[in-house]
Order: structure tokens, then C-alpha cells, then sequence
């Protein structure tokens, strides 16, 4: 897309697939897989966020389809897309025409896949075959664990894996450089400590960091860069909440809901980071409550209540440390 | 997401009803100059005061520093909170203008020599001041009223109601019965908020007792006989008195719960129980099994009404701190709008947008007067509401854009 515009994750996001970094397993077989387009199958990645999963399926799509990426290409976020009718509705009407001539196949990708229920991706499997004469998914799913065997079963999956520490120092290194910032490797490495293996996110440090020292970064920068995400603001209510502050705790959650649109399932996740980072001694029961609430959500009527009744559940639980 | 937030109007024009004292609002604000006399907003509740004076608000560029009955209006509370905005920006770097909503509530107890301090405020004021009120029957109310300049909000006529009601149920793919829609928009006293709220209930399938007789409790009286009940059994005869669809009873007792500060083994305890209440009205709504409505009453006396019981638990309309209901109902919607925008642009869902790539964008902009992206194209207004939601987000994150 032209003009990643002012966020170098955007404006220095893979255009091929050589370019991806680490990833040498995944990228090496679907490589190997593309060297005959016709007969590629659905595929499927899974792994945790910011190590290029959605980037390597838009890199897919590019050598595939070339110049006809505009019209062959469908790109759908299940967290976006409210339930499985408007996913069919979009497939379908995308897979009523075969594609032209000089193209395989037209592609879908399905990100963040592991959104959908398991009733959702029953249908889903359905719609994945009746489009397959046509189209090719790529699936993208942070957790595989909740997508349906079915599912899993009708594509080549392929797993990224976080971001090894040699791989990102050095992309960052050649990002600073690009980019005309002073960032020795040690400042490098102290990216590398915040985002772990987080690519976007110590991309996005690098920015922040380098814009606060006016194209020096620095040990402070960084870390106050690292502060910005607003999963550091999810850290804040669960440790309101263990603290016995559930009004607090509360007022935290409802702005990352409903001001911000945060979807519960982000806010769970970034919830279970935040519990592991904390592991409180009793942490087996901390996360066997988080699942509790995580199946209420779906089954109750108000997402608002539930949260809240899980954050009062983490009051409970800090008390009785 | 409950239809009288959702089908909100968009702007002053988009309102229903009242169009007089919504026009000579506007001429208010659109005309005002230092030292003008603010104005009061009469009429009952859910007329539209609070919604005309936000959009004024955002129609002419304001940004909303407010107070409402929810706050305890102490005299430093209000020199407090309002005195250094006068003459100052608001958070976002544009003019401020001072909202107080429900007025008439300041002369209780808890807010003794709040209203004096108000009416010095008022005397000089240096932004624009709008307040409202359901009522200024009170003597109190007299002598705000000659400080400011009064506009009068009516009940909006069912005429307008139907017509509005009709468009919302088209929109949400809905349908009622010509004779329920008649009895839903003439039963609601004029109120907007009531008129949707039941009629949401009714296109669930819910069924509000047509015979609801004497003896029936309201919201607040339901919910403070319900805590103050001795024993389960007149617990369970409030929430029976209780007139009102079951979400909004669970939406309710969860409000009162949430604030009322209960030691942390009594706070899971309950909200576990109102918990499973909802989690028992998600089953009723997804498999229309209205009969099983009769056990959420029953399990909430029994489980609620022991988790709280003694713990003075008490009606609370709000639940949330004003400031955060406003930024819910006034900026969620610009700010979903330009994470999905701009989440589509770069890839992302609009919670993964919001999450790990927004609060960067706003600071780079904000703090380091980086470029916006150009969000011309989005929207229906040119981008603009998207474009002012990041500045306002740019500028909570340090420095002012520009
Ligand atoms: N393996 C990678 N190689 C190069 N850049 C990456 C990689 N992973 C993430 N990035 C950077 O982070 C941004 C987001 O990556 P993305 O592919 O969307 O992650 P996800 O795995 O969450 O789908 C990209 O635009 C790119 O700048
Ligand atoms: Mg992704």
C-alpha cells in the first residue's frame, strides 16, 4: 500500500518473502510449495503477535498474483467481521467469478481466525469448500489450540515462532541505519528486552524512541517508548485489581472496551500476559479463573459485566496470596 | 450494544424534537463572547439536553469540561475542578466550555455551598457555561435561572417517536407489531432513551407486564428495597416489583454492586452472582426460552442477597465516573471509526490497531509532530471527526500537535 505513511512497522513491512526475518523453517517450505502455484493448498499459520504472520500471507499473495493483487485478492479480519454471516456473505460474493486466466487462483486471507467460535468455523469449513474451485485460504490464527481439527486438517500449517534475538538486533540495526538514527547495538539489545520477540513492537519502540532523542535513542527513551502500548495499560487494571481497587480496576477495563474498541479477547489475552509477567503464587487458579470468564463472555449476554466479575475474582484471589 | 447509545444522532440537526431550543442553542454558542450569560437547559429527562449540548459542543469546536450529580458538589470540588479551566484550553487544545448536567441535583446535603460557589462561577464567566436541568420548580433554582439565560425542552411528540423508532428498527433488521409500536412510542412519556430501551427488549421477545399494577418499583427504589431486604424471600419481592426488562434489572444491581466498594471475598461473591445471572439471560436470549426468566430472579435473592447483605449497598444511576461515560458515549465512536479506518489501511483488526499500533502514531504525532495520516477519504464528513479523534488522542499523549 503506498505510503506506510508515518509508521516505519508499515513503511518497511516485507514486500517479498526473502525479506521476511527469522521465520527460516516456514518460509523455506512455502517457498518450496510455491515453486508450483497451481497446486498449493489452504494454509494456515499460527504464532503470537508482531512476527510477520500477516505480512508473509500478504507476500504470498503478491508473488501469486502479481499486478492482479487488487482484484484477487480478499483480505477479512474475523475480529472485525461480525459473525460468521458476514464472512460467508464477503466469500461468496468474492468467489462468484473464477479468476482470470493468468492468475492460479484467488486468494483469501482470513486473519486473527481464531476469533470465530467453534459453531463459526463449523460453518466456515463449509464456505472454505464450496469457494476451494476457486479461491485459496490463508488462514492466520495467533492461537492454533482454538481452531477446529477439521479446519486445521484441510491445510498445510505452518508455525512462526517469536523472533530470535540475533535476527532482530540485526533487522533493527539495518531499520536505524535506513532511517539515519544513532542506536548503538547495545540500545538495540534493550529493544530486544522489552518487545522479546515482538518484531512490530520493537520496531515501533525504535521509532518512538528515536523521535523522542531527536534521531538519538537512549536507555530512558526506550523505555518510556516501551510504556506506550496499550497492553502496559491492561497490566495496570490486572494489578488494580489484584490489589483490591476494583473500581479502579473497572474504570481501566471499560476504557479499553468501549472507548478504545478493544475486543474482550484481546483484553483476556493481554490479561494472561500480564499474570504470567506478574506469577503470582497461586497463578494455576489466577489462570483457571481467567478461563472461567473467558467462556462467559461468549455464553452471557454483557461482556461488561463478566470482565467485571473477573476482575472482582482477581481481587479475591490477590487477597488470599 | 443497547440501541439508545447506538442510534445516537450524529449531530444538532440529526435530533428529534425541540428544534426552537436546539436552534437558539446553537445561535448561543455560534454568537457567544466573554462575559455572555450561560444558559439552562429545562426538561424532563431523556428530551435530548445532554445530547444537544455535546453536539453544540463539537459543532463549533468546543471540548466539554463538565460536572454532573454523580460528582459530590462540595464548594472545593467546584472551585476546584472548574475554576482554573476559565479562561483556559481544554485537554485536546481547543476552547474549553463548561457542562453541568443536572443542575437541580446540587442542593442536597452532600453538596452544601456547591451552588453558591456555581453561582459566583456564573456571574463572570470567561467560556461558554451550559447547564441543565429536569426541573427549576426548586427556589434554588430561581436564582441560577436570573444568572442565565433559560431554554425550554419539551417532550419530544410520539409523531417524531414513531418516525424515529420505525428508522431504528429498519436499521437493526427488526419489526414490531403496528399496535406495539404505537403503544411503544406513545408509553414512554416522551422520553427517547425509555422509548428505545423498551423497544429493544420487545424485538428480543421479551414481554414487559402489560398489567403491571400499583405497588410497582422503580429502578432506585427496586434496587434499595432489594439490598435492604432482611431475608431472601422480600428480596425476591423487589426484584418481582420491579418493572423493568431483565437486562436492564441485572445492568442495575450490577451498577450498585460495582460501586460500592465491598471488601474483595463480598465483591467476587456478588458479582459471581450477577455473573451467572447474565450468563443464564445470554442462554434465554440465544434459545428464546422466556420461561426460564423466573429462576434469574430466584437464583439473584438467593445468591446476590447473601453476598451483600448488611454491606449497605445502594442505587447508583451511573456506575461510572462522568468523565469516562461522556469519552464512552462521545469519543468511542470517532475513535472506533478511525482504528478501523486506519487498521484496514495497515492490516490490522480495529482492536489490534487500537492496541499496538495507535498509542504510537498518537505519540509520534503528538509529541513529536510527525504528519497525520491523511484521513480525507474516511468517513462521512471528510474524515474530520476521525482527524479531530487522533488530535485529541496526539495531544493526551504529550505536547500539542502543531
Ligand atoms: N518476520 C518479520 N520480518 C520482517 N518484518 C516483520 C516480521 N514480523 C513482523 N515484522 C514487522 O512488524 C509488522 C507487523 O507484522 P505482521 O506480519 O503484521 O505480524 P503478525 O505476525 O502479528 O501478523 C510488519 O509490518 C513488519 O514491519
Ligand atoms: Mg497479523
Amino acid at each position: 500500500m503506498a505510503g506506510g505513511g508515518v509508521m516505519w512497522v508499515e513503511k518497511h513491512r516485507p514486500a517479498k518473502l526473502s525479506e521476511v526475518v527469522g521465520q527460516a523453517e516456514a518460509i523455506g517450505s512455502i517457498r518450496a510449495l510455491l515453486e508450483r502455484p497451481a497446486e498449493m493448498p489452504h494454509l494456515m499459520f499460527s504464532g503470537s503477535a508482531g512476527v510477520g504472520k500477516t505480512t508473509t500471507a500478504l507476500c504470498i499473495a503478491r508473488q501469486v498474483l502479481g499486478d492482479h493483487m487488487r482484484d484477487h485478492l480478499l483480505e477479512l479480519n474475523a475480529s472485525d467481521e461480525r459473525g460468521i454471516g458476514m464472512v460467508r456473505d464477503k466469500v461468496k460474493r468474492f468467489s462468484n467469478y473464477a479468476a482470470f486466466a493468468d492468475v492460479p487462483f484467488k486468494i483469501i486471507i482470513l486473519d486473527e481466525a481464531d476469533e470465530m467460535t467453534a459453531d463459526a468455523q463449523t460453518a466456515l469449513r463449509r464456505t472454505i469448500e464450496d469457494a476451494a474451485r476457486v479461491c485459496r485460504f490463508i488462514l492466520v490464527a495467533n492461537n492454533i489450540s482454538k481452531i477446529i481439527d477439521p479446519i486445521q486438517s484441510r491445510c498445510a500449517v505452518f508455525k512462526f515462532t517469536a523472533i530470535p534475538k540475533g535476527d532482530l538486533v540485526a533487522h533493527l540495526g539495518r531499520l536505524a541505519k535506513a532511517e539515519k538514527v544513532a542506536a548503538d547495538r547495545k540500545s538495540l539489545e534493550e529493544i530486544y528486552d522489552q518487545a522479546e520477540g515482538d518484531l512490530r513492537h520493537a520496531i515501533n519502540i525504535l521509532q518512538a524512541a528515536a523521535a523522542t532523542g531527536s534521531g538519538k535513542v537512549t536507555a530512558d527513551n526506550i523505555r518510556a517508548a516501551a510504556g506506550l502500548a496499550r497492553a502496559d495499560s491492561v497490566e495496570g487494571v490486572v494489578k488494580a485489581a489484584m490489589g483490591g481497587n476494583l473500581a479502579k480496576a473497572r474504570e481501566g477495563m471499560v476504557e479499553l472496551v468501549k472507548v478504545y474498541g478493544m475486543s474482550e479477547s484481546d483484553f483476556l489475552k493481554y490479561a494472561c500476559g500480564a499474570v504470567y509477567r506478574a506469577a503470582p503464587p497461586n497463578m494455576g487458579e489466577v489462570l483457571e479463573a481467567m478461563a472461567k470468564y473467558d467462556y462467559r463472555i461468549l455464553a452471557g449476554s454483557s461482556p461488561e459485566i463478566q470482565l467485571t466479575a473477573m476482575l472482582a475474582e482477581l481481587g479475591r484471589l490477590g487477597a488470599s496470596r | 450494544m443497547m440501541w439508545s447509545e447506538k442510534h445516537r444522532p450524529a449531530s444538532l440537526s440529526a435530533m428529534m424534537g425541540n428544534e426552537e431550543a436546539r436552534g437558539q442553542l446553537a445561535a448561543w454558542l455560534k454568537g457567544w463572547r466573554k462575559g455572555a450569560r450561560p444558559v439552562l437547559l429545562v426538561g424532563p429527562p431523556g428530551t435530548g439536553k445532554t445530547t444537544a449540548a455535546f453536539l453544540a459542543c463539537e459543532a463549533f469546536g468546543y471540548d466539554m469540561v463538565g460536572l454532573d450529580a454523580s460528582d459530590a458538589r462540595s464548594r472545593s470540588r467546584i472551585s476546584g475542578v472548574l475554576g482554573p479551566v476559565m479562561g483556559n484550553a481544554g485537554v485536546s487544545g481547543r476552547p474549553a466550555l463548561i457542562f453541568v448536567d443536572e443542575v437541580d441535583g446540587i442542593h442536597g446535603r452532600a453538596d452544601f455551598g456547591g451552588a453558591e460557589a456555581l453561582l459566583r462561577l456564573l456571574k463572570e464567566p470567561t467560556v461558554p457555561v451550559i447547564m441543565a436541568a429536569n426541573s427549576d420548580a426548586s427556589p434554588k433554582m430561581k436564582s441560577i435561572e436570573k444568572a442565565s439565560k433559560t431554554l425550554r425542552f419539551r417532550p419530544v411528540p410520539p409523531r417524531l417517536l414513531r418516525a424515529h423508532l420505525r428508522r431504528v428498527l429498519r436499521e437493526e433488521g427488526a419489526s414490531l407489531s403496528p399496535g406495539t409500536e404505537i403503544r411503544t412510542a406513545e408509553g414512554c412519556g416522551g422520553d427517547m432513551r425509555r422509548m428505545l430501551n423498551a423497544a429493544q427488549s420487545l424485538a428480543a421477545g421479551f414481554d414487559i407486564p402489560a398489567d403491571a399494577g400499583q405497588g410497582m418499583l422503580d429502578a432506585q427504589a427496586g434496587t434499595d428495597a432489594f439490598f435492604a431486604a432482611g431475608d431472601a424471600e422480600s428480596a425476591l419481592a423487589a426484584l418481582r416489583a420491579m418493572r423493568m426488562d431483565p437486562r436492564e434489572k441485572i445492568g442495575t444491581l450490577f451498577s450498585a454492586v460495582a460501586t460500592a466498594r465491598l471488601p474483595p471475598e463480598a465483591a467476587a461473591r456478588a458479582m459471581d452472582a450477577i455473573s451467572e445471572a447474565d450468563l443464564l439471560y445470554g442462554r434465554i436470549l440465544r434459545t428464546k426460552q422466556w420461561r426460564l426468566l423466573r429462576y434469574m430472579d430466584a437464583a439473584l435473592a438467593a445468591k446476590l442477597h447473601r453476598a451483600t447483605r448488611g454491606a449497605g449497598v445502594r442505587y447508583e444511576r451511573y456506575g461510572l465516573p462522568w468523565q469516562l461515560l461522556n469519552r464512552i458515549r462521545w469519543d468511542g465512536r470517532a475513535v472506533r471509526s478511525l482504528c478501523g479506518a486506519l487498521g484496514r489501511r495497515m492490516h490490522a483488526s480495529s482492536s489490534e490497531f487500537s492496541t499496538v499500533y495507535l498509542p504510537y502514531l498518537a505519540y509520534m504525532v503528538g509529541a513529536c509532530g510527525a504528519e497525520p495520516p491523511d484521513l480525507s477519504s474516511e468517513g462521512g464528513d471528510g474524515g474530520q471527526a476521525l482527524a479531530a479523534a487522533l488530535a485529541k488522542e496526539a495531544g493526551a499523549r504529550g505536547g500539542m500537535p502543531r
